[in-house]
């Protein structure tokens, strides 16, 4: 027996070395050191290798069923139970979910309103950039997590993972610097293709261009962010979203409620020629109604023209570009836009 | 401006900026000598808020599975938040290496806001009465308590499949001295493995051990030992055959779903000890009902 089993309670004597070998078994291959938090700051979009996404969410439960002396209660949650045994981060977890669960409990006639120092003007706006990062990347991080489970257990929780992607893009419009932002929704185009992959709906046609929009780089000719009563003072027709695909550029501006895409610089291939363009993120956010209903397939109003530049509508929507959160929104939508004919 | 449990599953977007300052707000009561220190204070609040993400209590909405923090009261709640924030604050603490309050100190000194606040003593652990606060007594736990063991013993039982796998595994357990398991292992699978040699043991050992990890952590395998104790238990004879039926919805009941039930359905007939392709009503012969109790007794 290891000194780790002396002094343990075994009244039979006889268990200890089962246990030892029981203990070694599972710990075995899953070694992972008991890391502090993930900084804010740091990308924490692809969670790290010991979050355990079908034991980690049960924890408070087993903990309050230990807590309520419930009967069976090992039997029950046996699998996280010997999951426990092999896994420091989340034996660790459980811990700190007990504590605080067993202090919550004995806790309950005390106002604890009363110690509540919270501001009454607190909203996202005025919440810090670093913590809408963070939020942000857990949510998306979430979404890929679920959807690699899921598909581990031949389940289907697209719906939960599109809602937590949407919470993502919806929190990140109140991070108004660029680079901020770009790091907090770095990988939504990836996790959100996960489940559209599944779907049916993404688009099947092969992508000739796909374009990226430039998280942050600015607003129209001017290159760089405008202040808040900048762009408020401005237009709308002149305020715009950059795209790129390599040295190709584009833009997407704003008549009423009209979203317009212009693709200049296009290749001679596809001149003369309708094009297909698709959002992938377009079915994320409902507040844009995308001409033809569907946005992985929305059709050119006109051909690209002799000199290679396609204008042309792509869907109503009330947000406005004028407005730094909707334009950030939109700007999110447009974080990829893929293009090809429309005609083979 | 509050929030609730409730708020950061349904309208996170509303609450996360209360929560956020309500746990800085904590974080720095508790941090003492760090309270200024913006790197150690987002250190607390990011390990709160990474819990709250990972339990798939934030945004979690309908999707997420309930949890006990979903059944506090608001009082309760925040008592939960504060004690998170408090740990981690005692933890980043220790880590500096710089003086601090025990949970206990800081209990009696009565209201947590006023302004002298002494965090001047040593702290203990506070994991202390936790049950489980090591890995090893949960070994010790799993190897004691009888289902936990039954568990075990049916994961074992399951490498019959690959008979030199079992074989070493058995050979590992008879060197610990585990004979009682073994022997039950035997006398349920009506096997004799002695004097046979196993070549290249080392490598069955390995495929054996990873599938032990697997069947000792998936679900299907309590689920069914839960699921077989209650068809003994809950069935009622039907007239004349012996047999014994219990409808699907009498096994639902103190904690498990009917996804779950369902799990441990599948999992008795894929051992062979059940007929059943998705009836609302569960019948059991009287040789299926011997082999049942034999596959939750422990012999």
């Amino acid at each position: 027996m290891s000194d780790q089993f002396v002094g343990v309670p075994d009244p039979q004597q006889q268990n200890g070395p089962l246990a030892q070998w029981l203990y070694a078994l599972l710990a075995e291959k899953t070694q992972e050191a008991v890391g502090g938090p993930i900084p804010i700051g740091e990308d924490v979009s692809f969670p790290r290798g010991n979050y355990h996404a079908a034991f980690y969410p049960q924890l408070p439960n087993f903990a309050m069923a230990l807590l309520r002396g419930d009967a069976g209660v090992l039997t029950r949650y046996a699998p996280l139970f010997f999951h426990l045994l092999g896994c420091p981060i989340c034996h660790r977890a459980y811990l700190e979910t007990y504590d605080a669960l067993r202090a919550a409990r004995n806790d309950d006639s005390k106002p604890t309103t009363t110690t509540l120092h919270l501001s009454s003007s607190a909203n996202l706006s005025t919440t810090s950039p670093k913590l809408l990062v963070f939020l942000c990347q857990l949510l998306i991080g979430q979404a890929r997590s679920i959807l690699r489970q899921a598909h581990r257990e031949h389940s289907d929780e697209d719906a939960w993972a599109r809602s937590l992607l949407q919470q993502a893009m919806g929190i990140s419009r109140y991070i108004m610097q660029g680079t901020l932002r770009q790091r907090a929704l770095r990988d939504l185009v990836e996790v959100a293709s996960l489940y559209q992959s599944g779907s049916g709906d993404a688009p099947a046609s092969p992508t000739t261009l796909s374009y990226s929009a430039l998280v942050g780089a600015g607003s129209g000719s001017r290159g760089r962010r405008m202040r808040r009563a900048e762009m408020l003072s401005r237009p709308d027709e002149q305020m715009s979203i950059e795209l790129r695909a390599d040295s190709l550029e584009g833009t997407i501006t704003q008549e009423d409620e009209m979203l317009i895409l212009r693709l200049v610089d296009l290749d001679e291939s596809l001149r003369g020629k309708f094009l297909s363009i698709s959002v992938p993120l377009g079915t994320l956010l409902e507040p844009v109604r995308w001409l033809g209903g569907n946005p992985y397939a929305i059709r050119s109003a006109g051909l690209v023209g002799p000199d290679g530049v396609l204008v042309t509508p792509l869907g109503r929507t009330d947000l406005r570009l004028s407005n730094p959160e909707d334009r950030n929104l939109l700007e999110t939508l447009f974080k990829k836009l893929d293009v090809y004919p429309a005609e083979p | 401006m509050s929030f609730s449990a409730y708020d950061l599953r349904y309208h996170l977007e509303e609450s996360y900026p209360a929560l956020c300052s309500y746990l800085q707000h904590r974080a720095q009561r508790y941090l003492g000598q760090l309270a200024f220190d913006a790197f150690e204070v987002d250190q607390v609040v990011g390990h709160v808020i990474e819990y709250l993400a990972r339990i798939q209590l934030l945004g979690g909405g309908q999707q997420a599975p309930q949890t006990a923090l979903d059944e506090l009261s608001n009082a309760q709640f925040y008592t939960f938040l504060n004690r998170m924030v408090q740990n981690k604050a005692i933890d980043r603490l220790r880590r500096r290496r710089l003086p601090m309050s025990t949970t206990g100190e800081l209990e009696e000194q009565g209201n947590p806001d006023e302004e002298n606040d002494p965090l001047n003593s040593v702290v203990e652990p506070f994991w202390g009465d936790t049950p489980f606060a090591n890995p090893e007594e949960a070994a010790l736990e799993a190897v004691s308590q009888e289902q936990l063991r039954l568990i075990l013993k049916k994961c074992i039982e399951a490498l019959s499949a690959a008979p030199h796998q079992l074989q070493a595994v058995i050979q590992e357990l008879q060197e610990l001295g585990a004979s009682e398991l073994v022997q039950e292992v035997r006398a349920d699978l009506s096997l004799d493995l002695e004097n046979t040699a196993v070549p290249h043991l080392s490598q069955h050992k390995d495929h054996a051990h990873k599938k032990l990890r697997l069947c000792l952590q998936k679900n299907s395998t309590n689920l069914a030992v839960m699921v077989a104790i209650r068809l003994i238990e809950y069935g009622t004879q039907s007239s004349g055959t012996g047999n014994i039926s219990i409808p699907i919805r009498t096994l639902v009941q103190d904690g498990l779903s009917l996804r779950e039930v369902q799990t441990g359905l599948q999992h008795l007939v894929n051992a062979g000890l059940l007929d059943w392709r998705g009836e609302e009503i569960v019948e059991i012969t009287p040789a299926q009902q011997r082999g049942l109790t034999r596959f939750y007794e422990d012999e």
